[in-house]
């Protein structure tokens, strides 16, 4: 089982305690009325699918229940490393 | 028709004796949850110390997220009131089942479907976590006995599980 590192519990916990809550560091538009459906659509649907490293949002949602950001290799599903959510990408 | 109504306790009132292992209902307690930006808001409110590290467990106040404290009294005691506006307190009491499992094999009990590293898990400290699907919380009294709180309408098929484990 994969240990992940919650950065608000600080300490390794085991993955089933965590949930994957998707691409991380997308800001909600100030303006969406402003918007084009376009770009309304990028916003809501299209999502980053790289091969490698992944910014990700997980949440502990059986255990302190925060949300956090991780940096995910999704070829090898190794964490680079995780941090608390606001703080700048990494 | 009301007299057809019967109280249904979700585990047995009676203990579970297993080999170096038993399992037993903790005794009724009264639970609120405090949710607070600050610890010292909720000292104030409960005029006791409680623990600010996520994990901790003092004056049966076990702190489970960086703003949210479990608090365990004993049955009937008053809810605590807070003037300031700055904690939320909600009475829980009935949401949850307590089981004590105690004896040399309580850790290898819990393990069988509880993933964390128990061997690590100091006496004193309190999480939540999950026993194969069902979310728990778990307290470390000793070594070798665990406060368990359950979901009431989970408490049946855990007891089950774990007694299972037992006679293993």
């Amino acid at each position: 089982m994969i240990l992940i590192h919650c950065p608000y519990c600080d300490e390794q916990r085991p993955e089933i305690e965590f949930a994957n809550a998707g691409q991380a560091h997308i800001a909600r538009p100030s303006d969406p009325s402003a918007m084009s459906d376009e770009e309304w659509e990028h916003y809501l649907f299209i999502r980053a699918n790289p091969r490698g490293r992944h910014h990700e949002r997980w949440r502990h949602n059986h255990g302190c229940g925060r949300f956090f950001n991780a940096v995910r290799d999704t070829v090898t599903d190794k964490f680079e490393t995780t941090y608390k959510a606001g703080e700048p990408r990494r | 028709m009301s007299e057809a109504l019967v109280r249904s306790d979700p585990i047995p009132a009676g203990p579970f004796l297993g080999r170096d292992a038993s399992l037993k209902a903790a005794p009724r307690l009264a639970r609120y949850v405090l949710r607070a930006r600050a610890s010292a808001a909720v000292e104030k409110v409960l005029g006791a110390q409680i623990p600010t590290a996520i994990g901790g467990f003092a004056n049966g106040v076990a702190c489970l997220g960086p703003d949210e404290w479990l608090m365990f009294a004993s049955d009937g005691r008053e809810s605590p009131v807070d003037e300031s506006g700055s904690v939320s307190v909600t009475e829980v009491s009935d949401r949850s089942v307590g089981i004590i499992l105690e004896g040399a094999r309580a850790a290898e009990i819990l393990a069988t479907g509880c993933p964390l590293d128990l061997d690590h898990f100091a006496v004193g400290r309190a999480t939540r976590t999950i026993y194969e699907t069902v979310e728990i919380v778990i307290v470390r009294e000793a070594m070798d006995r665990f406060h368990i709180e359950v979901w009431r309408s989970f408490a049946p098929w855990l007891w089950t599980a774990l007694t299972t484990a037992a006679t293993e």
